[in-house]
């Protein structure tokens, strides 16, 4: 019973002549499946479990043949007295190992790792729109902003460990500044800056800094390729002394996947 | 063959276990999603977008699929190791020649546990570049964090428990970083290892958190989780599109 009368609003929802009607309250609330269209989607049963059944099923099969193809590492027993050479952490951890041939301990070690945990923590309460959510980089210009971020960081990082490798302040300026100074504001400084620099060119650009997302964007991004280039090198270029060498020429036949 | 099929899914027996009729039509397949355990986590009816292979890559899942497997091979090889000094390794040697599998059972625990710190690292890569930490997911964003840190500590203390030279430094090098930091960070390393150096009372204390205190921690809050995702709506790729909300937002 199509009728003209009513306005657009009201179409699903006769008033009835009888009653008063007022608006109590919008309430801000995520309505998690209401108002969206039946088209878009599908019952959940069986597709879902298949799905979660087949990558069970899936990657406990490559498991078992990896496990059956390598054997997992046991060197001889622990002996306190007889250090390895290189003595290396597990390799989620060398990233924070390879930090401290870097700078101070407590920067390495501590003031960084809380930073990096306590921005991870804070992401969503910064970037709280609701814009974009659930769509890869949220846009064409976020996807942009992501891959070069990443090139980025990948030459900065690199170019870090390279050069703080080959003239380490800590060790050059030794007895002409403090080891405060040396050890920490330097390097502190530096790896502020690397962090920073891509905000503000992104800043400086024609179109600027558009949102919390992008921000969040360029700094994740310098913050998983910078624990990726330590971690990578930590693990596979580090050798005998803590020296860098090329995984594949490393010095009395150490071979870093060893020690996994 | 029928009638005793139909017989025995008619029963009371089978009706008490299965509280739902085959899922071939719309009330069963929702029926099922809100009666069975396993299957409450998830919505009755999904997005077609968040199935997708290349939306999520299922790094969730499979991250949570490794805990599973962690935790069977895991109290396997419980049932050959004993945590003291001067048994541990030759358990570990022991366990790797004479117990039927026992290669295949070390190899696939240490596998997969390297295997779960990075899915869990990819999973919140993942998460992070869709955008599926924003409002109303920012909680569960937290917990994942706090998971990505149990995760990690799980691996490291489980590190030490082969009592080999590999074990030994690693945890050494590891801990040592702690004691760097200048007001709490002997304390915290001397927690941690029970003493000034690796030893004994390491390797009881790393034992403890690695099968009981770290283990029993993640299964509460993966279920935490797992039920926030739930709770929230499912994935995120459910909601694009939403004008109706964009307007409300907007508002
Ligand atoms: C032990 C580690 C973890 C397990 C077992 C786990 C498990 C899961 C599973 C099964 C899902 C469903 C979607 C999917 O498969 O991708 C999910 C979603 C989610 N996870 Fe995790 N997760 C873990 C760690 C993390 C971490 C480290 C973060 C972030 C810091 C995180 C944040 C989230 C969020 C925000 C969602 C909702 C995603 C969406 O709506 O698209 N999780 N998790």
């Amino acid at each position: 019973m199509p009728d003209n009368n009513i306005p657009e609003e009201n179409k699903s929802f006769s008033r009835s002549s009888k009653k008063t009607y007022s608006l109590v309250e919008i309430v801000k609330a995520p309505t998690t499946m209401v108002d969206k269209g039946p088209e878009d989607t599908i019952f959940a049963f069986p597709i879902v479990a298949i799905l979660e059944l087949m990558l069970a099923i899936g990657s406990t099969l490559v498991l078992v043949i990896f496990s059956l193809l390598k054997d997992a590492p046991l060197e001889e027993l622990a002996n306190p007295l007889i250090t390895t050479d290189p003595a290396k952490a597990p390799w989620y951890f060398m990233g924070l190992q390879e930090m401290l041939e870097h700078m101070h301990p407590t920067l390495a070690g501590i003031i960084l790792p809380a930073l990096a945990v306590g921005f991870l923590i804070s992401i969503p309460y910064i970037d709280y729109s609701r814009e974009g959510a659930g769509v890869w980089f949220t846009s064409k210009r976020g996807k942009s902003i992501v891959g070069w971020t990443a090139l980025y960081t990948l030459v900065a990082m690199t170019g870090f460990v390279l050069v703080d490798n080959a003239f380490p302040p800590r060790e050059l300026l030794r007895d002409m500044l403090p080891n405060l100074v040396t050890q920490s504001l330097i390097p502190g400084a530096v790896m502020t800056f690397l962090v920073v620099l891509p905000l503000l060119v992104l800043w400086r650009s024609k179109e600027g800094i558009k949102n919390a997302r992008e921000v969040m964007l360029v700094l994740f991004t310098v913050l998983f390729i910078t624990a990726v280039v330590l971690t990578l090198t930590g693990f596979l270029f580090r050798g005998p002394g803590f020296e860098l060498y090329w995984p594949w020429a490393m010095p009395n036949g150490y071979n870093p996947m060893d020690g996994l | 063959m029928k009638k005793l099929k139909d017989f025995i899914v008619n029963s009371r027996v089978w009706r008490s276990f299965f509280r739902h009729g085959w899922p071939d039509n719309p009330l069963d397949r929702s029926l099922i999603m809100t009666t069975n355990v396993f299957f409450h986590l998830h919505p009755v009816r999904v997005n077609k977008r968040s199935i997708k292979a290349l939306y999520s890559f299922g790094l969730g899942v499979i991250t949570t699929i490794m805990f599973v497997v962690l935790s069977i091979t895991g109290i396997l090889e419980m049932f050959y190791y004993v945590p003291s000094v001067d048994t541990a390794y030759f358990d570990i040697i022991t366990l790797q020649t004479q117990v039927p599998f026992g290669q295949l059972l070390r190899n696939m625990h240490r596998w997969s546990a390297h295997l779960m710190v990075l899915t869990a690292v990819l999973h919140m890569v993942r998460v992070f570049y869709t955008g599926a930490y924003k409002r109303p997911r920012e909680f569960n964003w937290v917990v994942g964090v706090v998971l990505l840190i149990l995760t990690l500590g799980a691996s490291f203390t489980g590190y030490l428990l082969p009592w080999d030279q590999l074990a030994f430094w690693a945890i050494t090098v590891g801990t040592s970083v702690a004691g760097y930091e200048p007001m709490f960070g002997k304390l915290i390393q001397k927690l941690l290892l029970g003493g000034a150096e690796v030893g004994q009372a390491s390797l009881t204390r790393f034992y403890g958190l690695h099968v009981m205190v770290i283990p029993g921690l993640l299964l509460l809050i993966i279920s935490l989780h797992l039920w926030r995702v739930r709770k929230d709506g499912g994935l995120a790729a459910n909601e694009v599109k939403d004008e109706i909300e964009t307007e409300v937002e907007n508002a």
